[in-house]
């Protein structure tokens, strides 16, 4: 007992060390990071070439790390903020993304993709507690930990340019009013976050003696997680979340297994988010500041195209296969098709409706599942499970989901990347009815009307008329009342309400049709792909499809499909440059954002 | 004013987008063009140097980069013997490595790609099973045999008879190290801790089934995911049921961090700790450093193996890359000489590879000696060494 309490804290401290980054930073100055994870891992590689090359001391490292990783954050916001910094935080949620990629991608070209050691500099001197040991590092890390939250502390509420910082993150054209210069606020953000990221990935590099390039990921969402569970912007909220994560997860070890320790997690952040959205140390108050979700996409209408040009699209999509006589394109178009279909069934959640969901491989998850699991264990017909999966798999979907739309904005996009990953957890741990890791194999391949569709042209045309079935009912439901009701969830929350729009109602109605739809999605890859494994769908996909449809155009279907295609398409045609070719993929991101920040298909109101 | 400037961008927007989607289009259909030349070029009669292409699919970037890299190293060396053996009938033999991450939403686009190049005669890959399986009913279906150099999952060769695996297999590799833990360390009251993928499972199962017939106790059975990196707690949890050994179905970055936690949880040296052939490589040591020793371990593939063939390879491979291969650079290996052997002796038709790759018999390997496929579509009777870790060093081990 004594043991798991101990493991618990020792971990707890890992995470404090990211919360307390994610919480300062981002809560108090209110900017969304996603490059947060690959500046800590650039730090580590910093700290790293100083100790493993150069010989360095842990201290001198440790100044170095501090100052390239401000360095580097300030290259972030020059590069893939200041430009955007009028359009809207979804915008930067997707340039902050592309530059992560970069970064990623640039550490591999770099360092090598091989997991480095980075041996602990430290006296090896350790205390005994029960059958544990707790080490030097520990407890330098803890003073490290909550040394800089004093900093930034004093630093914020004592200092000129700290007043500015906040000022600023509350109220942008007041604190311009007031004389603030944003754009050094801004700078000195990004180089404080940049350095604080810089240091714990380096710390925590050193208490796992190795490193990475893809170390930021995992790290950063442990590091969100204990910052909402605190409350984010709020500090010692962010302690007590970090070591509260720690000893819960070493506890679920202990009473469930290893494999449950991610579930529980993410049961344990909506539990929280649900019945103390503002944390656990967070003042009862009645009224919640929330962000409004309808600011998080930029607005923008859709462009208007010529009457003919959306069947002659479809017709040229028809006798497509008919021109290529190579199967290669029409491959890579059918995959473009499912998950145009994804990003037609987002975009009602949220173009339409104005909701962020970062969950939607869990609903592709319980498509592609259901459907195995029907035609392989209970030998239905592929054409009966094609209408039967995505309704079980909505209904499940919905069901989930239904106590989370209380929640609202970034909270309810938090909530939905959990169940997400609680939705591909329990495919893992459901070994009865999954089978577990081992996946289900030899799914059979669609049939229909006895034939069976395997030819690449065959499959490009069931896809396509599929995609055309989800955007004909996208379509439909967004220009009838309902539509509008969506629409006006999505202005204005308070103000839907007050006509008499049920929220709750209306959003698990978009939930709903987007789950069926995008477990449809589900069904056509798992039949195409023959065999399908917990981790066949996982969080970068819902991130890709989110993509896609910021990159279309908010709330325009279209968008939606041209921004898959293209999506898709993009890193199949600049295969030849190899490692460097995500590299470039990012680049292009942000390019295409700077140049449309509506999206492709949406003009400027 | 306003409606003007608003349909002028428009139909410039209209103009770019369709600009670029046929830019996208004629990227993807270049193949289409140097394909149909090269038809040509073959329907005439058969250039004497124009090379044999085997496809690759595997990744170059993204999580599982790291072993795409030791691939193309095992890949390279090969083609360097056999080219310079006189290629393939005079013709040199080369390969196409495709990027796809590992990821199942890319290589069915790769593997279109692979199928609708007539120059490419086989394919090899990809990495993971989700991204390989999710390719296999492609290949089967166009008659191009795809060799997959690391899928263990049981089910991998079962899409159909072109689908073949020079992979570990579990069935073989996992009561040996039962035996080895069991019969010839002694060991009874064992802790098993898994990586709980397909791979993992599959092991642990066979494992476990041949522990028990010997006689052993299981008296910890932990599964962790792949993304673990803090295993205090299912070491604490191993450590409560008293265990004398502590048996590691790992890879080697994780098996090192589990080596290297141990300690701090209060394990001893008298847990003996005893991993799976995948937890061998140089980086094995590098990562877990001090906690790495005396760790045993049992592999098909060991540099200092004595066996003539390995000695070979072994050497060829220091000479290039002045270091020591480990068994992802030597299935890599194994697979483009298996190929090679394959088409030297049965042509270099697609069909006619898939029929040698079963006719065949006593291919050359590094990993298996004199070896041939079973009906399994599998290499049979591998052999095994064992290893213990003493002075940063993989050692042989000998009861």
């Amino acid at each position: 007992m004594l043991d798991q309490w101990i493991n618990g804290l020792v971990i707890g401290n890992l995470y404090m060390l990211t919360a307390i980054g994610i919480t300062q930073i981002y809560g108090v100055a209110g900017v969304v990071n996603f490059a947060h994870g690959s500046i800590y891992m650039f730090g580590a590689y910093i700290g790293w070439m100083a100790i493993a090359w150069w010989g360095w001391p842990l201290f001198p490292a440790i100044a170095l790390v501090l100052a390239g990783s401000a360095l580097l954050g300030l290259l972030l916001e020059r590069v893939a903020v200041r430009p955007f910094a009028r359009q809207g935080s979804t915008i930067l949620l997707l340039t902050t993304i592309a530059a992560g990629l970069i970064l990623d991608n640039a550490a591999q070209v770099i360092w090598g993709p091989q997991t480095q050691a980075l041996r602990n500099p430290l006296p090896h001197w350790h205390f005994q507690l029960g059958n544990s040991t707790v080490t030097l590092l520990d407890l330098f890390i803890l003073a490290c930990g909550v040394g800089t939250a004093l900093l930034l502390h004093l630093f914020l509420y004592r200092s000129r340019a700290g007043w500015a910082v906040r000022a600023t993150a509350q109220d942008r054209e007041a604190a311009l009013q007031m004389g603030i210069d944003a754009g050094r606020v801004s700078r000195l953000s990004f180089a404080l976050a940049g350095a604080f990221a810089g240091l714990s990935g380096l710390l925590v590099g050193l208490y796992f003696s190795n490193i990475y390039p893809t170390m930021g990921a995992s790290a950063t969402l442990k590091g969100t997680t204990a910052a909402l569970l605190g409350g984010l912007g709020n500090v010692p909220g962010a302690i007590l979340g970090a070591y509260v994560l720690g000893i819960v997860e070493a506890f679920s070890v202990e009473w469930l297994g290893s494999s449950y320790r991610n579930l529980v997690a993410v049961v344990l952040l909506i539990a929280v988010l649900l019945f103390k959205p503002r944390g656990l140390l967070a003042p009862r108050r009645a009224l919640n500041p929330e962000p409004t979700a309808g600011t998080f996409i930029p607005h923008g209408r859709p462009l208007r195209f010529p009457r003919w040009a959306a069947p002659a699209a479809v017709a040229a999509a028809f006798v497509l296969p008919l021109a290529l006589a190579n199967p290669y394109p029409l491959q890579v178009l059918s995959i473009g098709w499912a998950f145009a279909l994804m990003a037609v069934s987002l975009n009602l959640i949220s173009g339409t409706t104005g909701q962020i969901s970062l969950g939607h491989a869990g609903f592709v998850t319980l498509g592609a599942y259901a459907s195995a699991i029907f035609t392989s264990r209970l030998d239905l017909p592929f054409s009966a499970s094609l209408v039967i999966s995505p309704v079980i798999a909505a209904a499940i979907g919905v069901l989930l989901c239904y106590p989370a739309l209380r929640l609202r904005g970034q909270y309810l996009a938090i909530a939905t990347l959990g169940l997400g990953e609680a939705i591909s957890l329990i495919a893992l741990n459901w070994d009865a009815v999954t089978l577990g890791p081992l996946g289900i194999s030899n799914i059979q391949p669609p049939k229909l009307f006895g034939y069976e569709l395997v030819s690449p042209a065959a499959q490009y045309l069931l896809a396509f008329v599929i995609l055309l079935a989800g955007v004909w009912i996208v379509h439909r439901l967004s220009r009838s009342h309902l539509g509008r009701a969506l629409r006006a969830v999505r202005e204005d929350e308070v103000a839907a309400r007050a006509f008499g729009v049920g929220l709750s109602r209306y959003k698990s109605i978009a939930f709903g049709v987007s789950a069926f739809l995008a477990a449809l999605a589900g069904v056509l890859l798992a039949h195409s792909y023959s065999y399908i494994a917990p981790d066949t769908f996982t969080f970068a996909l819902s991130i890709q499809v989110l993509t896609m449809i910021i990159l279309g155009g908010r709330d325009n279907i279209a968008g939606a499909v041209l921004g898959a295609v293209l999506l898709i398409a993009l890193p199949e045609s600049i295969r030849f440059l190899g490692e460097y070719r995500f590299i470039l993929y990012g680049l292009l991101l942000i390019f295409m954002l700077r140049f449309r920040p509506c999206g492709l298909l949406n003009a400027r109101t | 004013m306003a409606n003007k400037k608003g349909s002028a961008s428009r139909i410039r927007m209209a103009a770019v987008s369709a600009l670029a989607l046929a830019l996208l289009l004629a990227a993807c259909g270049k193949s289409n063009v140097a394909q149909t030349s090269a038809q040509g070029g073959t329907g005439a009669s058969p250039a004497a140097t124009e090379p044999v292409l085997i496809g690759v699919t595997g990744p170059l970037t993204g999580d599982n980069a790291e072993y795409g890299k030791q691939w193309r190293k095992g890949f390279d060396l090969a083609l360097e013997e056999i080219n310079g053996d006189g290629g393939i009938d005079g013709r040199p033999l080369e390969y196409v490595f495709e990027d796809t991450q590992s990821d199942p939403k890319q290589t069915p686009a790769v593997a279109q790609k692979f199928v609708a190049n007539p120059k490419i005669v086989a394919v090899i890959g990809d990495f993971s099973s989700p991204a390989s399986m999710a390719a296999s009913p492609i290949y089967q279906r166009a008659g191009l045999v795809q060799l997959g150099i690391t899928n263990s999952h049981p089910e991998f060769t079962n899409t159909g008879d072109y689908i073949w695996s020079n992979s570990s297999n579990q069935k073989d590799d996992a009561p040996y190290l039962a035996q080895l833990a069991v019969n010839e360390l002694g060991k009874k009251r064992l802790a098993v801790l898994y990586l709980n993928t397909d791979w993992g499972k599959t092991t642990v199962d066979l494992f476990i089934a041949r522990a028990k017939e010997l006689g052993a106790e299981i008296v910890a059975q932990e599964a962790y995911l792949s993304n673990e990196k803090d295993f205090r707690p299912i070491l604490t949890k191993a450590l409560d049921a008293d265990p004398d050994a502590l048996i590691l179905i790992s890879y080697y970055n994780d098996g090192a961090l589990i080596a290297q936690q141990r300690l701090s949880v209060g394990f001893d040296e008298t847990v003996a700790v005893v991993g799976i052939g995948s937890i061998y490589s140089p980086q094995f040591i590098r990562l877990g450093g001090e906690a790495a020793e005396g760790v045993y371990t049992s592999t098909r593939f060991y540099p200092g193996d004595p066996r003539p063939e390995v000695r070979r390879f072994v050497e060829k491979y220091r000479e290039k890359y002045n270091e020591d291969p480990d068994t992802f650079s030597a299935v890599a290996y194994d697979g483009i000489k298996i190929l090679a052997q394959v088409m030297r002796e049965y042509g270099t038709e697609r069909r006619a590879i898939r029929d040698g790759l079963e006719a065949i018999r006593d291919l050359d390997t590094v990993l298996y000696g004199k070896a041939s496929f079973g009906s399994d579509r599998r290499l049979q009777n591998p052999r095994f060494v064992n290893l213990v870790v003493q002075n940063g060093k993989f050692e042989l081990w000998q009861p």
